[in-house]
C-alpha cells in the first residue's frame, strides 16, 4: 500500500513540473534573469554599446546625492497619493450609483468602461489636445489660461486626472460586483432597525465590499508606483516641467535609454523594486485592521 | 400616508440625483472621444484658431488619408490582431497548465516557483526590455510577429489568476475523475480546465488589452513600420506630425476602432470577465 | 494520454507559424534594409534607391521611417546585438560615439579605384568633418548640407511698417522689429526658445563665443562671448513679444508661426518644402533671410549660421556589408546626389548638385529667396559636436530650463553647463580608453 502510494504520489509530481515547466523556463528567461542582469548592472558603470565596467556601489552614492533622484521619487509616491485615494472614491460612487434601481445601468456601465479599451497611446494624445494651454478647449471653455501639461504645479494633476479617467470603469466593474455579492437581508435588517442610509454604507456597505476594495488597492498602487507609460506620452522630455512629473520609471528611462547611463538607471530600478516590496509588506499588514474576511 | 408620500418623494430625488451624477459622469467620459472625432475632421489651421470652433466649418477627410499615406494601417491591423491571437493562446494554455498544478498537485519546489510567478508581478516591465530584445535579436527574429509575442509567451498574472480559479474548484471533482482511471493530466484537460471557461474568458479580455496597449517593447523590438502594432504605430505618427492634432486624432480613431467595435458587440463578456478578475 | 500529442502539435504549429511569418521573400535577391528618421526625405530617398536597383535589378531596398525620438534607442540597441539596418542615416551628434566603439564601417577608401581624393574634390570640408571619427577616418558617405535661416512673416512686416529681414540686420534689428510687431498687431516677434541647434548656438558663434574648443574636450560655457550670447537669447523670452517656455512645450514654434501667431523663428533649410506643401493656406505671406548678425562680436564679422550634414553608414559587421557598401558608393555619386536633390527635401553635399533643390522650389510655384541659403554656407560653422554629446545634450538643455524658469541665475547655469559637458566628456574619453 505504502509504495502504491508513493508511486502515485511520485507521478503526481512529475505531471506537476511538467504541467509548470513552460511557465517556470519562461519565466526564468523572459524575467528572472534579465533582472538579475539588472542587479548587476546596477554596480557597474556602462561604457557604451553594452560594454560594462564593475564599479561596487558607486551608482547608489551617485544616485542618492541627486536631488533629481529623489523627487522622482516624491513624484511617485505623489502620483499614487493623487491617484489611489481618489480613484477608489470615485470608482466606489460609481459603483454604488450603478448598483441602485435605474434603468439604462447597461448604457452607463458601457460608457465608464469605454477607456479600458482604448490604447494609452490614443488616450494620453486626446488629454493632451484637450488640455493644450494655447488651443486646448478646456481652457477656452472655462475661459482660463492655464498651462495644464507645461506648469510645474498643475502637471501632476491633469496627469493624474488623465489616470483616473482611464481607470474608473474598470474599478467600478469590480467594486460592483463585490457590491452585488452583498446579500440584501443585511439592508432590509437595518431598515427595519431604523439605521440612517449613512449608517448602513459605513456599517454594512462598506466592510462587506472590503475584500473587493483591497483587491482594486493592491491593484492600483502597483500600477501607480510602475507608472511610466502615461506620463511619458503626456509630458515629453523636453518639457519643462518634466521634472515635477517625472516617476522612477521615467528617470530610470531617461537615464539608461536617453542619457545611456544603464549602470544609474538599474540602481533606480532596484530601488523601486524595494519600495513596492516596502508598499507590499506595508499593505498586507495593514489589510487585517480594515479589510472583513468574515463573511 | 403622508410619511410614505414623502418617503416617496426623498425616493424620487434619490433616483434624480443618480441620473444626474450619472449622466454628467458619463459626459465627461464621453467628452474626449467626442473631441477626437470632431478635431479629426478639421484642418490644422482651423483646430489652432482662438476663439475654436465645435464643428468643423469645413468637413475635412485629409487628416485620414494623411495618416493612411504614412501609416500602413492594414498591417498594423493585421500585426495587432496576429500578436493578441498568440499572446492570448500562450497565456491560456501555459497559465492553465501551471493554475491547475500550483492549485491542486503536491511537488517538491513548489512554493519556491509559485514565488518566481509572484516575483514576477512585482517588477516593472521596462526592465526586462534591453535583455529580451537582445534574445530576440540573437535570435535574429527582430521585426517579426514572434518578436511581438516573445514576452507574452508566459503570463505571471494568468498563473496567478487561474491558480485562484482552480482553488476555487472543489478538489472532490478531481479526485472523482482519477478514481475513474485519469491521469493528472486527463483529469486537468477533460474534467478540470472545461470548468474555468469564465476565467479563460477574463484572461483572454485582460492579455488582449494589455497587448494590444503595450506600447515600449513593439517600438523597440520592431523598427520596420510595417511590423508595428496599432499602438506603437500610432505612438510614431506624434514623432512624425509633431503638434499636428487633427491628423494625429485621425490616427488614434483608427486605432482605436477594432477594438471599440469589438468592445460594442460582446461588451457583456468584457464586462462580466474583467468583474471576475477582482474576486477574492 | 491521446489529447498530449494534440496539445504538443498545436503549440509546435504555433511556433512554427510565429517563426515563417518573419522570414522575407525567398526570391534569390538581396534584400536591403535603408533606415532614415525623415518622412519628408521618404520620397526621395526611394528615388536615388530605385536608380540604383534599375542597374542592379538582383538587389531589393526597403526604405523605413523611424520617428526621431526612437531611432537612437533602436539603433543603439541593434548595435549591440550586430542587428543594424543595412544602411542608415548617421547624424554628427552620434556618428562619433558609434565610431569610437567601432560600430560603422570604415569607407575612407571606399571610392579609390574611381578617384583619390574623391571626398576632398567633391565635399566641402564641413560636410567631410560630419562624416568623420575622432581619428579623421570617413564613417559616412556625405548625403547632404544644410543651415538655419530665418523665416518671417511678410504681413505682419507690412502691418508694422517696416522693411523686411536683409543680410544687414542685427540683434538689435531683431528685437525693435519684434517690438514694432507686438505693438503693431499683438502677434508674438521672434521665436527664442530653449534649443541650441537652430537657437542659442547661431548666436554664440555670431557673438565670437564657441561651445567646444578646437579638440573638444573642453566646453566654452563660461567663455565672455559665448556667456554674452546666451544672456541675450535666455532674456528676449522676458520680453512681451516672445512666449515663455511654457508655451514651447506644447506648441512648436513652426506651428505658431504657420498658424499666423508669431512673426519670426529660426528654421532649417531642410524643413521649407515641408511646410510650403503642408500650409498652402499662407503661400507668398512669408519669406526666408540670412540670420541676423551679432552688431559687436568679440571677433569675427558678427556673421554665423549652424552648417550639418547627414551621411549614409553601414555597420562595420553587418551580414550584407558588400552590397550595402555598393549601394553607398553609389549613393556619394553625382548622379545619385542630383536626384536626392530635385525633391526640395535637402540640398545634397556633393558640390554642384545643389541646384535641383532650388529649381524643386520654382516647379512647386513656391516663391522663396533661396539664394540666402546658398551664400550662408560662406560663414557657416560646423554643428557642435564630440563623443560626448549624446550623454550631454539632454541634461544642457535641461540645465538651461533652470534659467528659463528662474530657478537659477544665468551664471550659474552656465557654470553647470560647463561642468556638464567637460565631466561628461572627460569620463567619455576615460571609457573609451578603457573599452580600447
Amino acid at each position: 500500500m505504502k509504495t502504491k502510494l508513493s508511486v502515485a504520489a511520485r507521478r503526481e509530481e512529475n505531471w506537476g513540473w511538467i504541467m509548470v515547466a513552460p511557465t517556470i523556463i519562461g519565466l526564468i528567461v523572459l524575467n528572472i534573469w534579465p533582472f538579475i542582469q539588472t542587479l548587476y548592472t546596477s554596480f557597474c558603470e556602462h561604457l557604451g554599446f553594452g560594454h560594462y565596467k564593475f564599479i561596487g556601489i558607486g551608482n547608489y552614492v551617485d544616485v542618492f546625492q541627486r536631488p533629481e533622484f529623489w523627487k522622482a521619487t516624491w513624484n511617485t509616491i505623489y502620483f499614487c497619493i493623487l491617484t489611489v485615494p481618489v480613484g477608489l472614491f470615485l470608482s466606489l460612487l460609481v459603483a454604488m450609483l450603478l448598483n441602485a434601481k435605474i434603468k439604462g445601468k447597461g448604457f452607463f456601465r458601457t460608457i465608464f468602461f469605454l477607456p479600458m479599451v482604448c490604447a494609452p497611446a490614443a488616450v494620453a494624445m486626446v488629454w493632451r489636445w484637450i488640455f493644450n494651454g494655447e488651443y486646448g478647449i478646456l481652457n477656452q471653455l472655462l475661459g482660463i489660461h492655464i498651462n495644464w501639461v507645461t506648469d510645474s504645479k498643475v502637471v501632476m494633476i491633469a496627469c493624474a486626472v488623465v489616470a483616473i479617467w482611464s481607470n474608473i470603469g474598470y474599478d467600478a466593474v469590480l467594486l460592483l460586483a463585490g457590491l452585488q455579492n452583498i446579500s440584501k437581508s443585511y439592508y432590509e435588517a437595518a431598515n427595519i432597525d431604523g439605521a440612517s442610509k449613512i449608517t448602513q454604507f459605513f456599517q454594512i456597505t462598506l466592510p462587506m465590499v472590503s475584500p473587493t476594495l483591497f483587491v482594486v488597492m493592491i491593484m492600483r498602487l502597483m500600477s501607480s508606483v510602475k507608472v511610466y507609460d502615461l506620463l511619458f506620452m503626456m509630458v515629453e522630455e523636453t518639457n519643462p516641467a518634466v521634472t515635477s512629473v517625472q516617476s522612477l520609471m521615467y528617470l530610470f528611462y531617461r537615464e539608461s535609454f536617453v542619457a545611456g547611463s544603464r549602470g544609474t538607471g538599474s540602481a533606480i530600478v532596484i530601488w523601486t523594486v524595494l519600495l513596492i516590496g516596502i508598499i507590499t509588506v506595508v499593505q498586507f499588514l495593514g489589510q487585517k485592521k480594515w479589510v472583513n474576511y468574515d463573511v | 400616508m403622508k410619511s410614505s408620500a414623502s418617503l416617496e418623494q426623498s425616493r424620487r430625488m434619490t433616483t434624480i440625483l443618480t441620473y444626474a451624477a450619472l449622466i454628467l459622469g458619463a459626459i465627461i467620459m464621453i467628452f474626449p472621444f467626442v473631441w477626437m472625432i470632431l478635431t479629426s475632421s478639421k484642418t490644422v489651421y482651423e483646430s489652432t484658431r482662438i476663439p475654436p470652433t465645435i464643428f468643423p466649418e469645413q468637413f475635412t477627410m485629409a487628416n485620414f488619408t494623411d495618416v493612411l499615406t504614412n501609416l500602413p494601417f492594414v498591417n498594423l491591423y493585421i500585426n495587432t490582431g496576429l500578436t493578441i491571437l498568440f499572446r492570448v493562446l500562450c497565456a491560456v494554455v501555459f497559465s492553465s497548465m501551471a493554475g491547475y498544478a500550483f492549485a491542486k498537485l503536491q511537488f517538491r519546489g513548489k512554493n519556491l516557483l509559485f514565488g518566481i510567478v509572484l516575483v514576477q508581478m512585482s517588477l516593472p516591465s521596462q526592465i526586462f526590455i534591453i535583455p529580451q530584445y537582445q534574445m530576440v535579436a540573437h535570435m535574429g527574429m527582430a521585426n517579426t510577429i514572434f518578436a511581438l509575442v516573445f514576452p507574452g509567451l508566459v503570463s505571471a498574472f494568468g498563473v496567478f489568476f487561474l491558480r485562484q480559479t482552480y482553488m476555487g474548484i472543489p478538489t472532490e471533482i478531481g479526485e472523482a475523475a482519477y478514481l475513474d482511471g485519469c491521469n493528472q493530466w486527463e483529469t486537468f484537460y477533460k474534467v478540470m480546465f472545461p470548468l474555468t471557461g469564465t476565467s479563460v474568458a477574463a484572461l483572454t479580455i485582460f492579455t488582449a488589452v494589455f497587448a494590444y496597449g503595450d506600447l515600449m517593447w513593439p517600438q523597440v523590438v520592431n523598427s520596420d513600420v510595417t511590423m508595428m502594432t496599432l499602438s506603437a504605430g500610432l505612438a510614431s505618427l506624434q514623432g512624425q506630425f509633431q503638434a499636428n492634432y487633427p491628423v494625429m486624432m485621425a490616427g488614434a480613431l483608427l486605432a482605436m476602432l477594432p477594438m471599440v467595435i469589438l468592445y460594442m458587440i460582446f461588451q457583456r463578456q468584457f464586462i462580466e470577465g474583467i468583474a471576475s478578475t477582482g474576486g477574492k | 494520454m491521446k489529447k498530449v500529442p494534440r496539445i504538443a502539435a498545436m503549440v509546435l504549429a504555433i511556433t512554427l507559424l510565429l517563426s515563417l511569418s518573419g522570414c522575407g521573400a525567398a526570391d534569390g535577391k538581396t534584400h536591403l534594409k535603408f533606415q532614415i528618421w525623415d518622412v519628408a526625405q521618404r520620397e526621395s530617398m526611394e528615388a536615388i534607391c530605385a536608380a540604383y536597383t534599375a542597374k542592379n535589378p538582383d538587389v531589393v531596398i526597403d526604405v523605413q521611417v523611424t520617428s526621431w525620438n526612437e531611432y537612437w534607442t533602436k539603433l543603439e540597441a541593434a548595435a549591440e546585438s550586430n542587428t543594424m539596418p543595412d544602411i542608415f542615416w548617421m547624424h554628427t551628434n552620434q556618428i562619433l560615439y558609434y565610431s569610437d566603439f567601432g560600430k560603422l564601417a570604415d569607407v575612407t577608401d571606399l571610392y579609390d579605384d574611381v578617384e583619390p581624393d574623391y571626398y576632398q574634390n567633391h565635399f566641402s570640408d564641413i560636410s567631410i568633418g560630419n562624416a568623420s571619427g575622432s581619428n579623421g577616418q570617413m564613417y559616412g558617405v556625405p548625403k547632404d548640407k544644410d543651415n538655419i535661416i530665418l523665416v518671417y512673416n511678410k504681413e505682419m512686416f507690412d502691418a508694422a511698417g517696416l522693411s523686411y529681414p536683409d543680410e544687414n540686420w542685427t540683434w538689435d534689428d531683431l528685437t525693435s522689429a519684434s517690438q514694432k510687431i507686438y505693438d503693431a498687431t499683438g502677434k508674438y516677434g521672434y521665436m527664442a526658445y530653449n534649443e541650441d541647434h537652430l537657437g542659442y548656438w547661431d548666436f554664440v558663434y555670431q557673438a565670437g563665443g564657441y561651445i567646444l574648443n578646437e579638440d573638444k574636450t573642453k566646453a566654452g560655457y563660461t567663455d565672455p562671448a559665448t556667456a554674452r550670447a546666451i544672456e541675450f537669447y535666455v532674456n528676449m523670452q522676458k520680453e512681451p513679444w516672445c512666449p515663455d517656455q511654457t508655451y514651447f512645450a506644447e506648441t512648436q514654434p513652426g506651428i505658431a508661426f504657420f498658424s499666423e501667431e508669431c512673426a519670426m523663428y529660426f528654421e532649417g533649410n531642410w524643413e521649407l518644402m515641408n511646410k510650403a506643401t503642408r500650409y498652402d493656406n499662407l503661400e507668398g505671406k512669408w519669406d526666408i533671410a540670412p540670420l541676423p548678425k551679432c552688431p559687436d562680436p568679440a571677433s569675427g564679422d558678427g556673421r554665423a549660421t549652424m552648417s550639418n550634414g547627414l551621411c549614409y553608414s553601414t555597420a562595420a559587421h553587418g551580414k550584407n556589408r558588400e552590397a550595402a557598401l555598393d549601394v553607398m558608393k553609389f549613393f556619394g555619386t553625382e548622379e545619385a546626389q542630383n536626384i536626392a536633390s530635385s525633391y526640395g527635401a535637402a540640398i545634397s553635399a556633393y558640390i554642384g548638385t545643389e541646384q535641383p533643390y532650388f529649381d524643386a522650389f520654382e516647379k512647386a510655384g513656391y516663391d522663396l529667396n533661396l539664394q540666402v541659403i546658398e551664400d550662408q554656407f560662406e560663414y557657416s560653422v560646423q554643428l557642435v559636436n564630440n563623443a560626448a554629446r549624446p550623454k550631454w545634450k539632454s541634461l544642457v538643455l535641461a540645465e538651461l530650463n533652470k534659467a528659463y524658469n528662474g530657478q537659477s541665475d544665468i551664471g550659474t547655469v552656465l557654470e553647470n553647463m560647463q561642468k556638464i559637458v567637460d565631466e561628461t566628456t572627460a569620463s567619455n574619453l576615460a571609457n573609451a580608453a578603457y573599452y580600447k
